[in-house]
């Protein structure tokens, strides 16, 4: 197990996280900086458009109809000086404008004296004891050294934005990122404890403890669904392993036999040397064994390439039809000699996709395995049935059948109900069945309720 | 059965001799590179009595084969050098057509059907008996072939009439399974050769595997107890350890 564990700063949900958060922060900023830049520019060029308004039709009216007219019409109250408190604040309350008109000497003539400004465009303060606001200025000259000022208040809104927008970043800064900080360790902790029960599995397996499995919680989330699958190849590699162990048993048992006896019947034929009446028979029992070893070799290679799958390639449209009406007339006789009935109903034109010879072979050791293993006078049938969805192969015996102990077993190599190994067979047959039903996508059975044994196996049907 | 044996061959070879027509002696270029199976395989033909030339690679196969004609060919698939399937794809580039039977160690479908579309007339999977090989090696030889009637064969007083799917053996109509009468006529084409189990199997049922009960066994006897049992003169034999055959004319 590894006792290191790599830090969790250095994880990718961590990192990310970081990396989300911190994009999330930038984009989030540069939006509120753009909003509100817009709208401080909006509300200050919609103020110096109304002060170029003012200006340019003060001017007018000096030009049109000299400087008293315009500080009659514009500045009122007769020339007079406004230094009235009341009024700067109802001009701050109201957003109204202030003016004041300059002589050359740039002493007041008319309007508010406590405003300053210099040509053009100023931000400038009032010259007053109480008020501090900001105002916008703008002064234009007149004729002979005459000036005339125009102002208004900087808006209170524009520094409500500008106190959002700062608040807003700090905020951002201050709050988000640690937040994220905190987020992303905690959710790759998290992440990490998952991980862990399932890397420290898979250690462990690597290790050599199959039984191990990869911890699940009650959720069903994604982590759950990953150990799970882990969990189901594990099964399945220790069913693999359980089956190679199976599978050694027999090649050990079921070679070992034939070429024990074999050998046996070597030793005697050089002791039996003059006897050729039973050299004959030695030989020929030998030769009995080798068969059989050869069909066990055969047996387990076709399996092999069955179950690699290779045969796929060669899948061509196969009438089961005829195939199954073939196999029962072959078969037909051979059951009567064994003195079992046989019966075949089989429906014309069923058509799977397929491969012939391998089908052939799935259905004879099916026969054969009645022919071997039912009772005598037995009635064995095969039936096919079929419809647009699906082909229906049967083959079935009324006895003895297979005691429910060894109904899960029978498909695996070399297991055999008869633990003695009387009858003949070499435990291969089924399990080539099973595998040649697996290659072709049929569903195999085996039918528990009856007395005999009936397999039936299920193919989807070709159009 | 695959059984490798050379009394399998005695009893062949004495078949073949009893007959005393219909045996006549074949060259055969066997190509193998294993010393033991070659030296088996050129012991078990002579003894049937054909003549052999042995070649432990390719090469010089092709070379003799420019220069002298064979019946048959034994080739092995696994060859010093070149596949025997890349051999055989030589072979029949340059024209050479002799029937050719490939040996293999190599069990799984796929091979075999690679090697008989590369141009192979037949395909043995080792170990096999040597019967077996010399009752497919006078299926698949190169020989002068009798003109065989499309309607009907003849054989002393069994006749079989091969568009009526019908069987007569002297006066007597003889009524035949259509099983029946195809393992009838698989064995009166080739009248006096052995024609073994899995010959038969392949040959009438089109079966590829090895049954485990009896099923050749069983419906010859059926066979034979209606074309011989009635009669004085049995027709067809049982070469032990072998197969059948069914007497030439």
């Amino acid at each position: 197990m590894p006792s290191t564990r790599p830090s969790v700063l250095r994880s990718a949900v961590f990192r990310r996280v970081i990396w989300a958060c911190a994009g999330f922060v930038t984009v989030a900023m540069t939006l509120l900086w753009v909003v509100s830049g817009t709208m401080l520019f909006r509300i200050d060029a919609a103020q110096e458009a109304r002060i170029l308004e003012s200006i340019t039709y003060a001017q007018e009216v000096y030009y049109g109809r000299g400087a008293d007219a315009l500080i009659d019409e514009e500045i009122a109250d007769n020339g007079v000086l406004i230094w009235d408190d009341d009024l700067i604040y109802a001009v701050l309350e109201q957003e109204n404008q202030l003016i004041v008109l300059r002589n050359a000497a740039y002493d007041p003539v008319a309007g508010f004296p406590g405003l300053y400004a210099d040509v053009g465009w100023h931000i400038t303060q009032l010259d007053h004891p109480e008020i501090e606001a900001p105002v916008r200025a703008y002064l234009e000259a007149l004729r002979g050294g005459e000036t005339i000022t125009i102002a208004e208040f900087v808006p209170e809104r524009r520094f409500v934005i500008l106190e959002f927008a700062w608040a807003i970043t700090f905020a951002l800064i201050l709050i988000v990122l640690p937040l994220a900080l905190i987020t992303g360790y905690l959710l790759s902790r998290w992440v990490f404890r998952r991980i862990d029960g399932i890397s420290d599995t898979a250690a462990a397996v690597a290790l050599g403890q199959m039984t191990q499995r990869a911890p699940q919680s009650d959720d069903y989330d994604e982590f759950d669904r990953l150990a799970g699958g882990i969990n189901q190849m594990l099964d399945q590699v220790a069913a693999l392993n359980a089956n190679i162990e199976a599978v050694s048993v027999g090649v050990a048992h079921d070679l070992r036999t034939p070429l024990t006896n074999i050998g046996g019947r070597l030793e005697l034929i050089s002791r039996d040397r003059m006897d050729a009446a039973a050299v004959e028979d030695h030989v020929t029992a030998a030769e009995g064994y080798l068969s059989q070893l050869l069909g066990i070799f055969d047996a387990l290679l076709r399996l092999g390439e069955v179950e690699a799958g290779k045969r796929k390639a060669a899948f061509d449209a196969v009438n089961l039809s005829d195939l199954a009406q073939g196999m029962a007339d072959a078969y037909a006789p051979v059951f009567e000699e064994a003195n079992k009935s046989f019966s075949a109903h089989i429906d014309p034109g069923a058509r799977i996709s397929g491969d012939r010879e391998l089908l052939e072979q799935l259905v004879a050791n099916l026969l054969e395995n009645a022919v071997e293993h039912a009772r005598d006078a037995a009635q064995v049938g095969l039936t096919l049935r079929r419809d647009d969805e699906k082909t229906m192969l049967i083959i079935s015996d009324d006895g003895p059948g297979i005691a429910p102990a060894n109904r899960a077993r029978i498909f695996e190599r070399f297991y055999r109900a008869d633990a003695s190994r009387a009858t003949p067979g070499n435990g291969l047959g089924l399990s080539l069945v099973k595998a040649i039903a697996d290659l072709h996508g049929a569903e195999m059975t085996l039918d528990a309720d009856t007395p005999g044994a009936v397999f039936t196996l299920v193919f989807p049907s070709l159009r | 059965m695959k059984r490798r044996c050379l009394r399998d061959v005695q009893t062949a070879v004495d078949y073949a001799k009893s007959l005393q027509t219909g045996f006549c002696v074949m060259n055969i270029l066997i190509v193998e590179d294993d010393t033991e199976n070659g030296r088996y395989l050129e012991r078990g033909l002579q003894e049937a009595g054909w003549q052999t030339v042995w070649h432990n690679n390719p090469q010089a196969a092709m070379l003799t084969l420019s220069g002298r004609v064979f019946d048959v060919i034994v080739l092995d698939r696994m060859l010093p050098g070149m596949d025997g399937v890349d051999a055989l794809r030589l072979m029949r580039g340059a024209n050479i057509t002799t029937p050719v039977l490939m040996l293999t160690a190599r069990t799984s479908i796929a091979d075999r059907v690679e090697g008989l579309e590369a141009g192979a007339d037949d395909y043995l999977i080792k170990p096999f008996a040597m019967s077996e090989l010399i009752a497919r090696l006078k299926i698949i030889a190169r020989r002068p072939k009798k003109e065989i009637a499309k309607g009907a064969i003849t054989l002393q007083d069994l006749t079989l009439d091969r568009m009526k799917r019908t069987a007569q053996r002297g006066d007597l109509l003889l009524d035949l399974s259509p099983l029946e009468f195809r393992l009838l006529e698989c064995l009166m084409l080739h009248p006096g050769q052995v024609m073994t189990r899995t010959i038969l199997l392949e040959q009438v049922w089109g079966y590829r595997f090895d049954p485990k009960t009896s099923l050749v066994q069983t419906h010859m006897s059926r066979l034979r107890a209606k074309v011989d049992k009635p009669f004085d003169v049995d027709l067809i034999r049982t070469i032990r350890g072998a197969g059948y055959a069914i007497d030439a004319p």
